[in-house]
């Protein structure tokens, strides 16, 4: 089963993926937010990691930096969920790394669409 | 700006943050157990849907829909299959009665017969008495009076014999009279009752069979309903996180206007731009909490409507269509048992047609004979007549008494004839009755009733298959009940909790008339505040914390008095970018 960290200071939020993703059967895993994602990220292999923007203590961009230099890594996909929508946000995740970005609230199926398409 | 009103102002703004931060814990806590509710509704909810497509399949398995048109076959084979024989008993009951006026004739026959019968055993007495009283003249007479003594015999025993049946005939046509007239009325009501269920029935059956064949396309819109739903709380419940955000922004920004009301050492024009930066943050942040209260009715509205949403899609139909067409199947099977018994009563009415044809069978046979016998003792009779007449006019006067005998003989022989020619008639009418029974025979045979003993086995069958999905449909309603039940008491909790998070509104409403009151007062001293607004400032200081679009227009709203942006959230949520 393909496993997938969600990253999100936001207890429902993370619920929500985690509800979505488990559904669409994949395993789910949740961090609290960037500092406990890099924690489960480095304990253990994810396929796809789902993450907020801005968390307390590590933010995404922060976490999304720091697992690219992780080995085995470099082309695990991690999508950006996050409140923000403005252009220079997308391109500072963009950069940092990131695979692709949605502005909360996420739409349930095209999310699992997109997980199945990048996690198969 | 005061000191007092420094103080003052600031006190009241702690209070708003201190009040915010109730609606932020009594969001976050409600939220979460509207999440944990909704889980549970989900999980049920699954659950739900594979029992639901449990039905469906065994429904497409079974195809239950094809159960209608061999009822409705059944339908129409009874009600034909009544006709002919409510037609057939009439036919029956018109050839009894032809038949009982037939034995009358026939008593009539008998009765000549026995007459004419006495009539010669008197001619063969008075010949007997001839032949001794002419002595050696009349030996010729003997064997005249030993075919009269011989012919009488056979007569009367032939006449007996004929009686005796036509006795019992009348007996037995009575009693089929009297069965047949209790069995035509009783065909004629059976007829109407099946009419009269059969649509009923029928009625009843394919509104159940069409909310039964319909499940399967009601489960796939429940399916997808039910799926919108849930996409639709996954949604809502996010939509909490962005009003939590945007509670913290106001917060963050209530806690920096506190400070700047309270920086006291700035005076002059300094200090009336401090004003303006708090009054125009008071300002923005009147609008955030009013778009933060609308978003939250919003949101909260949409997990209550979605939650209800999936409660009424689970307990509808699907549950109850079970019972309901098992009801009607049995109903249906009763009509078929109703059918077979009346088809047995058939059966055994069409033995008893047997026996009356079996009986006029005889009867001609009877009759047959005896109208053979008939006419032989009419030829012998003429020839008697001849002999006689020639032996009488040879001896003469002697022989007058013998010729009175020869003129009774000749008498005598004109009747037979009458009596043979009415025993022809009556043979000729009992096998007209024959061929009617004949016919009703045919209507009342096996073979007859083909298309009924079809259409019974094609519905046995049908109903046996409706019979299994309904059920298991019983079976597994049972089970969604469980399910729906459970749900139901999810959905209670869930409405206490939504009730909570209406308490919410009251608490923004207080926050907001302390913040308006807050403005106020600033107002009340500074007047013309308004015109030492900032605006590029105060817009880049408050909308530094700003994680939305939405907080941004409102703050571009409140600050250059442009229209406040319609609520606008996306209910099905947004889609993903890939780069």
């Amino acid at each position: 089963m393909k496993r997938i960290l969600t990253v999100d200071d936001s207890t429902s939020v993370r619920q929500m993926v985690s509800f979505t993703l488990q559904n669409a059967g994949y395993e789910v895993a949740e961090a609290v937010d960037g500092k406990d994602g890099l924690a489960k990220v480095g304990a253990g292999k994810f396929d796809l990691i789902i993450t907020d923007l801005n968390m307390p203590n590590v933010d995404g961009i922060q976490l999304i930096t720091a697992v690219r230099k992780l080995p085995g890594y470099s082309f695990v996909p991690i999508l950006m969920l996050s409140t923000e929508s403005q252009a220079d946000k997308k391109d500072e995740g963009r950069r940092a790394g990131a695979t692709g970005w949605i502005v909360k609230p996420f739409n349930a199926e095209q999310l699992v669409a997109v997980v199945q398409k990048l996690v198969k | 700006m005061s000191s007092t009103l420094n103080s003052t102002g600031a006190g009241t703004l702690n209070k708003a943050r201190g009040d915010l931060h109730w609606v932020l814990k009594t969001t976050e806590d409600s939220i979460a157990t509207l999440v944990a509710c909704f889980q549970g509704l989900a999980r049920h909810a699954d659950s739900t849907l594979s029992l639901a497509a449990a039905i469906v399949e065994r429904v497409e398995d079974r195809s239950v829909s094809s159960v209608l048109s061999s009822v409705q076959c059944l339908g129409a084979a009874a009600r034909e299959f009544v006709g002919d024989r409510l037609g057939a008993t009439s036919g029956i009951i018109d050839t009894v009665t032809a038949e009982m006026e037939l034995l009358r004739k026939l008593s009539m026959v008998t009765d000549g017969q026995a007459n004419v019968a006495a009539r010669i055993k008197m001619l063969n007495v008075h010949t007997k008495i001839e032949v001794a009283h002419l002595g050696k003249v009349g030996a010729s007479f003997e064997y005249l009076a030993g075919e009269l003594a011989d012919f009488s015999k056979v007569l009367a025993k032939s006449t007996d014999e004929l009686i005796r049946h036509t006795n019992e005939r009348k007996s037995a046509t009575e009693k089929t009279r009297q069965l047949f007239s209790v069995e035509l009325p009783h065909l004629r009501e059976e007829l109407t009752q099946i009419e009269k269920n059969l649509s009923a029935d029928l009625a009843a059956l394919q509104s159940g069979l069409t909310q039964l064949s319909n499940a399967p396309v009601q489960f796939r819109a429940s399916a997808e309903v039910i799926s919108g739903q849930i996409a639709g709380v996954v949604v809502a419940v996010q939509g909490h996180d962005i009003t939590r955000q945007q509670i913290e922004h106001v917060q963050e920004a209530l806690n920096s206007i506190s400070q700047a009301m309270e920086m006291d050492g700035a005076s002059g024009k300094g200090k009336l731009q401090e004003v303006a930066y708090s009054h125009a943050g008071l300002a923005i942040q009147i609008s955030q909490l009013k778009a933060i209260r609308a978003t939250i009715a919003d949101w909260t509205s949409r997990v209550r409507g979605c939650l209800g949403g999936i409660l009424e899609i689970s307990a509808s139909g699907l549950a109850e269509i079970g019972p309901l067409v098992l009801e009607q199947e049995r109903s249906m099977s009763a009509q078929l048992s109703h059918i077979e018994l009346l088809e047995r009563e058939c059966l055994a009415n069409s033995e008893r047609i047997r026996g009356t044809l079996e009986g006029i069978s005889n009867l001609s046979q009877l009759v047959s004979e005896h109208l053979q016998k008939s006419e032989s003792a009419r030829n012998r009779l003429r020839m008697l007549n001849y002999n006689s007449v020639i032996e009488a006019s040879r001896l003469g006067a002697q022989a007058d008494t013998i010729c009175v005998i020869a003129d009774g003989i000749a008498e005598v022989s004109v009747e037979w004839t009458k009596i043979t020619e009415q025993s022809g008639s009556a043979l000729r009418e009992i096998l007209s009755l024959s061929q009617r029974i004949n016919e009703a025979m045919a209507t009342f045979s096996q073979a007859k009733s083909e298309s009924l003993g079809e259409a019974q086995a094609q519905t046995k069958a049908g109903l046996e298959s409706l019979r299994d999905a309904s059920t298991f449909a019983v079976a597994q309603g049972q089970k969604i009940g469980i399910e729906t039940d459970a749900m139901q008491l999810m959905g209670s909790e869930a409405e206490r909790t939504s009730g909570l998070l209406d308490s919410c509104y009251a608490r923004i409403d207080a926050v907001l008339t302390l913040v308006e009151d807050a403005k106020s007062q600033l107002e009340a001293q500074y007047p013309d505040i308004v015109e030492y607004y900032d605006s590029e400032r105060i817009e880049r200081s408050f909308s530094a914390t700003y994680t939305t679009e939405a907080e941004r227009d409102v703050l571009r709203a409140a600050l250059y008095g442009t229209e406040m942006p319609v609520l606008q959230q996306c209910a099905m949520g947004n889609d993903v970018e890939l780069f």
